[in-house]
């Protein structure tokens, strides 16, 4: 009986810590340090190359802009705002 | 966002945007159903392209090129930057400046003219798959994978008071779940409807907000379960810091945000107070389009 757990308790050792990293993991999912991780990683960055041209988001506005400038007027129309979730 | 990491991308492209034109984002699904000055300027410049008016009931979507008195120079569909230059170069060529009055808005369809609830608040919403893709050397994919979505939750006055003194209300809760629990990263998301709300609860205690929300449809083909985290700060009666993330499992996809991960994947969303600096932060969420107060009501 000695002998057998014995042979069994690397198997029980690698059990128990699997189960002790597993309910970490779980519970330190969204603490403080990943939240200012996370957080700031999911910000858009001002520097992005699309935001130097200077986009207008209204029609009407641009059609007045491109008048009083003489210029041909550029249209980005998606399903969807192309500077939102298209 | 393929246009922002491509066409947008390039540096002639920017350059000749910056100097040669005036540029304009918009989704074309508010303009070409509007019935008044602006939807009807629309229509006049894209029922002379190869995708028509949209009177059909299709998309218009693309890239048009138009004097600034509505007539028609060009049109593509492309993303690619070397078609766009020449596309661009093409409609340039038919341009010839000339004197045009500005066009007044005489008749405004307001279901199509959003307009943030006075003393209301924005909140940058935006979006990233953190893991689970397999890997790709198909570049369009590449954009995707790591894309960062961006939307805008809206919160009216009265729910701003109520944040202001501790309470989430209910149904900004279910807004949130409905409308910004959502992998926008690859293109228009489906929203869930609020039988697919199977739980959310946000709690606001001394400025740090915690909770949990479990969404799914009802046969499973979509799921998120997630956590909440972050801050709430308020100063004066105003709400002067709203950052707040929601990470958790997403599992399945829409009809236009396809080639998810397999299996469930790490969602990470991220809420911010807007500060009306970004070009972004104007436009209404997507979820309003064309139904401002169903919005509001959930």
């Amino acid at each position: 009986m000695q002998h057998r757990l014995s042979f069994y308790r690397p198997v029980w050792f690698f059990f128990v810590v699997a189960i002790v990293v597993q309910s970490a993991n779980a519970t330190d999912e969204l603490n403080e340090e990943k939240f200012q991780q996370l957080h700031q990683s999911l910000q858009t960055s001002a520097d992005e190359p699309w935001r130097q041209i200077p986009w207008e988001i209204s029609l009407l506005n641009a059609q007045n802009s491109a008048a009083k400038s003489q210029k041909p007027i550029f249209i980005w129309a998606m399903d969807g705002h192309p500077l939102g979730c298209t | 966002m393929l246009d922002r990491e491509s066409t947008f991308a390039d540096a002639e492209i920017i350059k000749t945007l910056q100097t040669k034109f005036v540029s304009v984002a918009i989704d074309q699904a508010y303009q070409r159903r509007q019935k008044d000055t602006e939807g009807d300027f629309y229509r006049g410049i894209a029922k002379d392209s190869p995708r028509g008016d949209g009177s059909n009931g299709g998309t218009t979507q693309g890239l048009y090129i138009a004097t600034p008195d509505g007539k028609y120079l060009g049109y593509t569909n492309h993303r690619s930057p070397e078609r766009i230059k020449k596309f661009i170069a093409e409609s340039l060529a038919k341009f010839k400046p000339t004197n045009v009055d500005s066009i007044k808005p005489e008749k405004i369809d307001r279901r199509y003219h959003p307009v943030l609830p006075k003393g209301g608040l924005v909140v940058r919403v935006q979006a990233r798959v953190l893991d689970g893709y397999e890997p790709t050397d198909n570049k369009w994919q590449k954009i995707f994978q790591s894309s960062l979505s961006r939307d805008n939750l809206w919160l009216t006055n009265k729910e701003h008071e109520s944040i202001v003194n501790g309470v989430i209300p209910a149904k900004v809760q279910r807004r949130i779940a409905r409308f910004h629990l959502v992998d926008n990263t690859r293109g228009e998301p489906p929203m869930w409807r609020d039988d697919e709300i199977k739980s959310i609860n946000m709690k606001l205690e001394n400025g740090k907000l915690t909770g949990n929300a479990s969404l799914s449809t009802r046969d499973g083909s979509r799921t998120f379960d997630c956590d909440f985290y972050g801050y709430v700060k308020t100063s004066d009666g105003m709400i002067t810091r709203f950052d707040v993330i929601a990470l958790g499992k997403f599992f399945g996809e829409g009809t236009y945000t396809k080639n998810a991960p397999k299996g469930k994947f790490p969602l990470g969303i991220s809420f911010t107070l807007a500060d009306g600096k970004d070009v972004a932060d104007p436009i209404p969420p997507q979820a309003s389009r064309g139904w401002l107060d169903g919005y509001l009501k959930n």
